[in-house]
This record gives structure tokens, sequence and C-alpha cells, in this order.
């Protein structure tokens, strides 16, 4: 087990160092010249010369080869410098340091918040395949799989906030700020953790060792989570490391609209203002998260899993 | 029977979402004045540059009424006195005579040398802002109560730079740190910028040794918010009392709700450039014909739901020497005529390519509605819908046979030679049109020597008619502003967006 979990943790260095090629290379092959761009970023109408183009790509270090870059920003980033942002000349650490801060709360918070429905409603639902609750929740998970974040978030602001005036519409700060992103997020994780813990569930009622702890007299509640809804912990938990990359990257549509600084907010600034720093810092963040969440879910997969286990022991 | 019962249920449940929604509506502005109390604003533009001067974020500082010029406009576009009271011109200088009296936030007095460091430290940074940009820009005292501005040859519209939102004095302690000046209470102007949260909030108290008209507000707390339905959603909510830009589709709305919206001219035109430089373009008849074939109030009621003006010209009412009347109706018919004049028709017809970028969203449904009216006068209109940045070097180049592009045309001061002077003459160097007239030319090259504003203002507008007159392009709408007041007064819209908007917002009980 120690082998395995060794074996994969060590295929994490070199994925993120190619890693940090692509990052760097990738915004420098869309064409675009960051001195020029870093120049109307901070001046909306500017037709920048060549003589005021010339000092400012000068002063950014964008005058040496594109290898010396890489090499003197990856040698930055192994000592923890990533220096400042172009456009908005603060620290880079300090702004995808909280942003990131404040994305993976939400992450954190949405995720419980899906789990914590969607297991149990999906679960559920699986004693009475067709019954009154499995239909409700069928029409609720696909209305949760199907409306996208930008039409809920307008509509939860509109009920909860403009209707009922008990959260604020926009912000960030208090406690209830927190309520209206969280649902907004975790309605599709949550919908989707419902139906697939439903569906392995109602499969795994159907098996003869269920009949079997059910002949033995063994509770309906005990029935349901020792022996259906455990193994669908396995995909929920696979489920929860897609998701997590992706909401730690901030979800860009819900950080607008409630006006929240996160990192797909702070990447939403940056990408057009072509501030190089800032959009490398957080993608890299974003790519880190996503592939040591990936190794993490296949080791907890497989510890969860005793078919997996006993491979691997094997 | 349980399907009558969910019938209920479902009747309940949209009956207490309207319940729900009409909650939210009525309140209003109503209620008396009460300068004690505190605001919540949204605003539309964050600050990207850490409120940096030499950027847009300048700009912000004196639009939030923190940071102050030398000099005002009027509302005749012409200079007034903020900081400075006086000012006069000798030969290549300028002497402004500072205003008696004033501090700042920090408890120190204005002073020449003061003003010395701050515009000092502005002209020698990168990317000097636009208005003192390339003009050899230099600043001494001259005097206990004087500043000497130097520039490289006679300037005539010094006053008029010094307004710029970018040129912002701080006291001198802003500047001690060496790199970009520390803006919290180092100010002048009536509220005291006392507390930032990034590009998130900001806190501003009312400066109560303000030199002028104190603030209305006894606290304001901005917030940045860039989405323009949540600001509208925020109004209505009650979160924040005042806002700006707000979405065409949600004025009603918010009206309804019983808040003021205030709609003001915006000194922006959305202009349809016609590459000059080559055919078909380079045929006046095909450019007027393209003119004639263009309903210009149909686009601002209609495809932008009112949301912008028509134009008639380069300028509109957001100046005082713009044209306000309204442009020519659309005459299909004689677009014909000119372009058969100009050897096209049903035997040879005319293709063109448009190009547009979507970073402004009004600009690819203006794109399509184009393409409807120019199919009307037998004109092919084919769209490409990409990015600015990569469309710019070509339609400078002259590689483009139309473009739909937005375009504002005073540059961080209220005189447009620089727009005329960039965007039109023949060595412009955002001349996209490719246009090149000695007459025209000529025109503008009387700017250099004329000092006197309402002279300039009557050139700028004989500038703009020759543009017109030559078909230069299609000048289509101006965009309107927007502002909404709910549990707030005092709005005032400035169109040139140099008057701050905050310190005249007061609290209504």
């Amino acid at each position: 087990m120690i082998g395995l979990v060794l074996r994969r943790l060590l295929v994490v260095p070199p994925v993120l160092l190619a890693a940090t090629v692509l990052v760097f290379a990738l915004p420098r092959l869309a064409d675009v010249d960051p001195a020029r761009a870093v120049l109307r970023a901070r001046s909306a109408e500017a037709v920048p010369d060549p003589a005021t183009e010339a000092r400012v790509r000068a002063s950014l270090g964008l005058d040496a080869s594109p290898v010396e870059q890489y090499l003197r920003w990856l040698g930055a980033l192994l000592r923890g410098d990533l220096g400042y942002g172009y456009v908005s000349r603060t620290p880079v650490l300090e702004q995808v340091g909280g942003a990131a801060a404040v994305s993976g709360l939400l992450a954190v918070l949405a995720l419980a918040l899906a789990a914590a429905v969607g297991i149990p409603a999906g679960a559920y639902a699986a004693r009475r395949p067709g019954g009154r609750l499995d239909r409700f929740l069928g029409a609720g998970t696909i209305a949760g799989v199907a409306v996208p974040e930008f039409v809920l978030a307008p509509w939860l602001v509109l009920v909860f906030a403009v209707g009922l005036g008990a959260l604020p519409a926009v912000g960030w700060g208090g406690p209830q700020h927190l309520v209206l992103p969280v649902l907004t997020l975790a309605a599709y994780p949550g919908a989707l953790a419902a139906q697939l813990v439903r569906a392995e569930t109602a499969m795994v009622l159907t098996r003869p060792h269920v009949l079997v702890a059910r002949a033995k007299g063994l509770g309906e509640h005990s029935v349901l989570w020792r022996h259906g809804a455990r193994l669908a912990t396995t995909s929920v938990t696979a489920l929860a490391g897609l998701f997590v990359a992706g909401l730690l990257g901030g979800s860009v549509v819900v950080e607008v609209v409630f006006g929240i600084p996160g990192l797909g907010r702070l990447l939403h600034q940056a990408v057009p203002a072509q501030d190089l720093p800032v959009i490398q810092a957080g993608t890299l963040l974003v790519v880190t998260v996503a592939v040591v969440a990936g190794v993490l879910v296949e080791i907890v997969a497989t510890l969860l899993d005793p078919v997996l286990r006993s491979a691997v022991d094997a | 029977m349980i399907a009558r019962r969910r019938g209920r249920y479902a009747l309940a449940a949209l009956a207490t979402a309207t319940a729900l929604l009409l909650a939210g509506c009525g309140g209003g502005t109503g209620g008396s004045p009460d300068p004690a109390g505190e605001l919540t604003v949204a605003l539309q533009f964050p600050p990207r540059a850490d409120y940096a001067f030499d950027a847009d974020d300048g700009a912000r500082l004196q639009s939030l009424g923190v940071a102050e010029t030398l000099t005002t406009v009027d509302d005749q576009a012409q200079p007034a006195p903020m900081l400075a009271t006086a000012w006069e011109q000798e030969g290549d200088s300028w002497r402004f005579t500072l205003r008696p009296g004033v501090t700042f936030h920090d408890g120190t007095p204005l002073t020449p040398d003061a003003v010395v460091t701050a515009l000092s430290y502005v002209a020698g940074v990168d990317a000097p802002p636009r208005a003192i940009r390339d003009i050899g820009f230099t600043v001494a005292a001259d005097g206990p109560d004087v500043v000497r501005i130097t520039t490289a040859e006679p300037d005539p519209v010094m006053p008029l730079r010094m307004s710029s939102g970018n040129l912002g004095i701080l006291a001198p302690a802003a500047y001690a740190g060496g790199g970009a000046p520390a803006y919290l209470r180092n100010a002048t102007g009536p509220f005291v910028l006392d507390q930032v949260d990034g590009a998130q909030s900001a806190q501003l108290v009312r400066n109560e040794q303000y030199w002028g008209e104190k603030a209305g507000a006894a606290r304001i707390t901005v917030r940045y918010v860039e989405d323009p339905q949540a600001r509208a959603l925020a109004v209505q909510a009650g979160d924040v009392q005042f806002a700006e830009g707000l979405p065409q589709a949600q004025v009603e709305q918010v009206r309804s709700s019983g808040a003021e919206v205030v709609e003001y001219p915006n000194a922006r035109t959305v202009p349809l450039q016609l590459n000059q430089s080559r055919a078909p373009f380079d045929d006046v008849r095909v450019r007027q014909a393209v003119t004639a074939a263009i309903d210009r109030p149909v686009l601002a009621q209609q495809v932008l739901g009112g949301g912008a003006a028509p134009a008639a010209d380069l300028f509109g009412a957001a100046v005082p020497w713009g044209e306000t009347d309204p442009p020519p109706a659309a005459d299909p018919e004689r677009a014909r005529q000119l372009l058969a004049e100009a050897g096209f028709g049903p035997e040879n017809p005319l293709t063109v390519q448009l190009w547009t970028f979507p970073n402004r969203p009004e600009l690819p449904t203006l794109a399509n509605a184009l393409q409807a009216m120019l199919a009307e006068a037998g004109v092919r209109v084919e769209i490409t819908v990409g990015n600015y940045e990569a469309q710019e070097p070509e339609v400078l180049a002259g590689n483009y046979d139309m473009f739909l592009n937005s375009r504002s045309y005073l540059s961080d001061f209220p005189d447009a030679a620089s727009t005329l002077t960039s965007d039109y003459t023949c060595e412009g160097s955002y001349a996209i049109d490719q246009y090149c007239s000695p007459a025209y030319d000529a025109v503008v090259a009387r700017l250099n020597t004329t000092v006197d504003p309402a002279q300039r203002q009557q050139l700028f507008a004989e500038a703009a008619g020759l543009l017109t007159t030559d078909a230069v392009g299609v000048m289509l709408v101006h965009p309107l502003n927007t502002a909404v007041l709910r549990g707030a007064t005092g709005f005032t819209p400035d169109p040139l967006q140099i008057e701050p908007i905050l310190p005249q917002l007061t609290p209504t009980g």
C-alpha cells in the first residue's frame, strides 16, 4: 500500500514541471504583445507609441529571450517569489493567495453541502425506485444538473435578496454573503452525487448479499448504509476529486455575479489585461490542485474499494 | 385526486414566488436628506492598477471625490478653478496660482513644492498619462503660491490638461516611499479615502476640513460590482443606494421598483469605419451609399433598446460643440442609386467584410443589424467577430473593409484635438479609416495655436463637419450612461466625467 502511495506521488513533480512549461508558453503563443496589452489595460483607450512600449517592455523584463524569461520565472517560483502583477503592480502571491483562499472556502462549503444533501437523498430515493421520493428527486436532480449557474444565481438573488430581503444580493464579508454563492455552486455536484448514489445503491440493493442480510433480520437503515450506499462512496469520491480543482479555480460566473474576490474573478480580469504573472500563478495553482487532487482521489478510492485494494496488495 | 393536489401545490408555489418578487418592489427615493447618514454604492469599474495615477485608475480617485487636480471644467467644457484659482500663459510656460488655505488629509498644507513633487512623479513614470505625455512637461515652484509648468512648444490647452484625473495632487508624504504614491489619507478632496480592500471595496469618510462644499454623506462604502445585472439587483434588494451602468433591459424593472434612473450622454461614439486606402471605400459615392442605407435612429432605439442616441456627427450631446440634431433618415433608394453610379448593382453586387469585437457587447448586435440594413441597399456584408488585439494591427495597416469600433472622443481632458489628430489626420497614429485630406489637416493644424476655448470648440465642430461631408465613416450612435438612486439624492450627471460623482450624494432617511 505504501508502495502505491509513493508511486503515485512520484508522478507529481514531473507533471508539475511540464505544467510550468505550458503555463508559461501558452499565453505567449496567443500572439499578443504583453507590453502593449499592459499599456492598454492600464489606460483603456491608449494608442501606445513605440518608445513608451519599449520602456514598458524593458521595465517588465520582456526584452529577454523566452527561455531566459522562463528560467528566471521558474527560479523565482521555486524561491516562492511570484513577483508583481503587470497591471495591478501589487504582489502576485498576495493577489493569488487571497483569491484562492476565498475560492477554496466556497469550494469546501459547496462540496460539503452537495455531499450532505446529495448522498442521503440519493440513498433514500434508491429504497423505492419509482416511488414518490424517487420521482421528486429525479425531477430535482435533472433541474440541478441542467440549470446553469448564470441562470440559477440571478434567480436565487431575485427570490432571497430582492423578494425576501433576507440575504445580500452581492458582496463579500460576512457569513450571510456565503449562502447564495454556496447554494449556486452546490446545485450541480449535489444533483450529480444524488443521481450517482441513487443509481448505484438501487443496483446494490437487488444483489443476493443484501437479500441475505435482510433475511438475517438486519434493519432497513443498516442495509441501506452498510451494504447499499457504502459502495457508492467510491464513485462520489472520484466525483469530488473532479470538482475540487474546478471549484478552487473559482467559478467565474458565480464570483462575477456575486462580486466575490475569488480566483475565478481574478483570472477573469487578468486574462483580457494580459497580466502574465497573475495568469501564470493562478493557472499553475489550479493545475497543481487538479494533479494533487487526482492522485489523492486515486489513493483514497483504492483504500475504500476492497476489490481494488486486494488487487494492489496482491 | 393526486394530480389535482399537485396542481394546487404548483399554483401555491407560483403565488408564493410572485409574492416574494412583489415584496421586493416599492420603496423609492422619497424621504428627507440626512447628511449624517451613510451610503453604500455599487460602481462599475474596479481599480485595476491599485489606483495608480499613470493608469485610468487615477481618474477613479477623482471621481470618488478623493484626489483633486489644479483645474476642473465647467459645463461649457472650459477650464475652471480647483486647487489653482488662476492661470496665465507666458510663452512656453503656464503659471498656476494655488488656492490658499487648502490642507491635505494628513494635515499638511498645499504648497508649490507639494505640487511639484506630485506632478514630477507622474511625469517621470515609464508611461506618463496621455494628458502630459510627449510634450516635454516640466514643473517648478515659482514663488510662494505659484507653480510654473513648461513644455517643449507653447501649449494652448495646459489649463484643460491639468483637469485630467491622472494629475491628482497628493501630500509630499505620499511620495516619500520611492514607489507608487501612498494614496490613503493623503489627498485634498471632500472625501478621505480611509480604507481599501483591493478591487473589492473602499471606505470614504467625509473631510470635515474641506476647503469647499462639504460632501453630502458622512461615510460611503464603495463596492465594485462588474456585472451589470448584479448592480441592478443590488439596488432592487436595497443593498446599495446608488449604482452606475445599468443593463438597458433592466432599466424599466429597476424604475418600477421605485428607484430613480438617470440616463445622460457619454462622450463616446460607435463608428462604422471604412477603409479608404482601397476599393470600394476609396470611392466617396460608396461611402455615401453606406451612410444612406443605415437607419441610425432604429439602431439607437430598437436595436440597442434606447441605450444610445443616434449619432449625426463624431461629437454628440456630451460636449457643447457636439451635434444634437438627429441624423437624416435612411434612404435605401438613394443608397442603391449611389452604388449604381459607382458601378455596383444586381449584375455587379458589392460584397464587403465587416470586422468587430465582442468586448463591448453592443457591437456584435449592431453588426447584425447593419448587415440587414445594407442588404436592403444591395450590399452583402460578411461579419467576423474576433479579438480586438489581433484585429488592431490589421486595421491600422489598412487590411480590412469595414470595422465597427467604439471610441471615446475625449482623452482624459475635454479637448478633442488629440482624437481629431490621431484618428483622422494623414499622419495620425490611430488613423483606421486611412483618411487623408489637406483641407481637414489644415483645420486641425489651427488648433496648435488657438488658445481661446470657444474658438477651439468651433474648430472641433468644423473638423467634424468635414468628416461628415467626406463620409469618412458612419457615426452610428452615442451610447448613454445610466445611474440609479434608491435611498439617496443629489446625483448630478456629468457627461465629461470630470466632476466627482460621490460628494453630491446625500442619504435620504
